[in-house]
């Protein structure tokens, strides 16, 4: 920077276009995209989206304002009518149970790839697990109706195999639903456990072996602790994607979906029926916001205990 | 028992969930090619009629054209930010840089259906709405931040001094940009685009919420799917199946490779 006595020409040269790498022209015109994206296209739907939620609506007109009403109506139906509470636990319930499912299911494929695949063919077996998630979602949802439907692939197997009595009647309700929904998250939740599991240094798991764990307990007292901020990690992940997600609950679920909870849809789901039917967006809007209060409580509470797991393996 | 059993267990775990997850991808291509009105066995033989009615149609056809305009368009000023983004991070220091790093990725954590209600009442607000454009504009916000962390994890192996080296050599900082760097991080670019190109491609929501009567295919599909049983989604669904495992083909054998570095061995 100060460097006054330049060497050669060269340099010289140089020093007049630059004064230092870092200041530059340059950096402004790269920042400024960045900034007009996120400010204007990001920042600003986002705000829009929570302030909307305070308008009113009159004579089919969206007002600006800033009222509670949409907050008051949706407090005033959790239960009755449009019952919206009782869509909140559905939801949460279907996202909690799902991401438990999804999680266990993904770890099992990450622990095998890492540790029952020769080490040259675990991008291979990796990149099987993680290709389903460049099929569409929309289409490998209308494929598990045509496998699960009352007559549809599994049944229709079942019947020509002479197994009349056993028939599989999950359609329409939240156990399709969470199915689709494990399919759609596993490649995302592999990845995140296979790097997990692929950093565990191997030396520790030898050297429990070695000092006469069972594998079984190699893998309880020395695996799984250190598997856990990555299994905390993707289960938040699993809850928000599921929170969020309408396409599996509409077309597996049927919408309403039969569950232990109830025939509820999913919040997501009734959000956009909400939406469709009323076309009410300050109260579509204000339900959105609630969405996101969900989601924060559920990354919060996440951090904290990956938090926890944190410091107790640093501990 | 003398033998390890886990090797074998582990390996049969992973050849049951292959299953479960090529499943519906295997039932979509079975029966787009079969007979059958109502999806089942026993196979009732070998039709190409369903393609047939697909391109009878059209809509579905005229909406994988429209989202064969907006995914590419999208994809690449997606790549473009993050290209500038990722390179900025990278090379110049700011106020604010680990905020940026942090807050940029936020678009990947906010769940599309909340930008799609974000987006629906702003651009409703600008007469906006309803229209390719519009999946177009919410689509760039979806894109950039993974196009950029692909870019990123290429240019992260990128030396300082090459840059430095190219302006010792008299090359102004536009020149090096352009035959220094671009080259570098254009296996980056183009993983990212892919990247994009097919999230894109895929998404739903928020193009439910804006697009209005120009639909893109997820939501064309959709459509037709609340409808009615339609086999010609098997043979539409078989095609997009197709392009993304090209694109899935292309991004292993090309791109990994050369966006993690294998190739500076023999540079």
């Amino acid at each position: 920077m100060s460097d006054g006595t330049a060497l050669n020409g060269v340099v010289e040269g140089r020093a007049r276009r630059l004064r230092t790498p870092n200041d530059s022209p340059l950096k402004w015109l790269c920042l400024a995209p960045v900034a007009v994206w996120f400010v204007l296209l990001f920042g600003l739907p986002l705000a829009f989206l929570v302030w909307i939620g305070f308008w009113r609506i009159e004579d089919f007109q969206q007002v600006p304002d800033f009222s509670l009403d949409n907050y008051r109506e949706i407090a005033g139906n959790l239960f009755v009518k449009s019952r919206y509470g009782l869509a909140m636990l559905q939801s949460f319930w279907v996202a909690a149970t799902t991401a438990l499912v999804a999680v266990a299911f993904a770890y099992g494929i990450a622990l095998a790839i890492a540790f029952a695949v020769p080490a040259k063919r675990q991008r291979l077996a990796l990149l099987f697990a993680v290709a389903p998630f460049w099929s569409s979602y929309v289409l490998r949802l209308y494929s598990w109706q045509t496998i699960l439907s009352k007559n549809g692939v599994v049944n229709s197997v079942l019947k020509a195999a002479g197994i009349d009595v056993v028939r599989l009647d999950v359609i329409y309700t939240q156990i399709a639903t969470r199915i689709g929904l494990v399919h759609y998250l596993t490649p995302i939740l592999v990845v995140i456990l296979y790097v997990t599991v692929a950093n565990i240094d191997r030396t520790l798991i030898e050297a429990a072996r070695e000092l006469g764990a069972t594998r079984w307990q190699a893998f309880r007292r020395v695996i799984l602790p250190l598997s856990k901020v990555g299994l905390i990690t993707a289960g938040s992940f699993a809850v928000i994607i599921a929170l969020g997600d309408a396409l599996s609950g509409n077309l597996l679920g049927g919408g309403t979906g039969r569950s232990l909870i109830g025939k509820y849809p999913l919040f997501a789901s009734m959000l956009m029926t909400d939406y469709s039917s009323s076309t009410n967006l300050p109260r579509t809007s204000a339900l959105a916001t609630i969405l996101i209060l969900m989601m924060i409580l559920v990354l919060v509470t996440g951090a904290i205990f990956a938090g926890r797991a944190q410091r107790r393996i640093s501990g | 028992m003398s033998r390890n059993p886990w090797p074998f267990i582990g390996r049969l775990y992973l050849a049951t969930t292959y299953l479960f997850l090529f499943l519906p991808i295997v039932v979509l291509i079975l029966f787009s090619v079969q007979k059958n009105r109502f999806p089942g066995f026993p196979l009732q033989g070998w039709s190409l009629q369903w393609y047939e009615k697909l391109f009878h149609e059209g809509t579905l056809i005229a909406a994988l054209g429209n989202s064969l305009i907006v995914s590419p368009t999208a994809a690449t000023v997606a790549t473009g930010i993050g290209f500038l983004a990722a390179y900025a991070l990278n090379r110049f220091e700011f106020p604010g840089k680990a905020l940026l790093s942090g807050i940029i990725v936020l678009p990947i954590l906010i769940p599309p259906l909340i930008l799609g209600v974000g987006f629906l009442g702003l651009l409703a607000r600008v007469n906006l709405n309803g229209s390719l454009f519009s999946v177009f504009l919410t689509h760039v916000v979806l894109l950039t931040a993974p196009a950029m962390a692909i870019i990123q994890l290429r240019l992260a192996q990128m030396p300082a001094s090459i840059e430095e080296a190219a302006w010792d050599l008299g090359a102004t900082e536009w020149q090096t940009l352009r035959r220094v760097v671009l080259p570098f991080a254009l296996p980056g670019l183009l993983g990212g685009w892919l990247l994009a190109f097919t999230f894109s491609f895929d998404e739903f929501i928020i193009a439910w919420f804006v697009s209005g009567f120009d639909q893109t295919l997820p939501v064309a599909i959709y459509s037709v799917l609340v409808a009615a049983m339609d086999p010609s989604l098997n043979a539409i669904g078989t095609i997009v199946f197709v392009i993304s495992g090209l694109i899935l083909l292309a991004i292993e054998l090309v791109l990994l490779p050369l966006i993690f570095g294998r190739d500076r061995a023999d540079a």
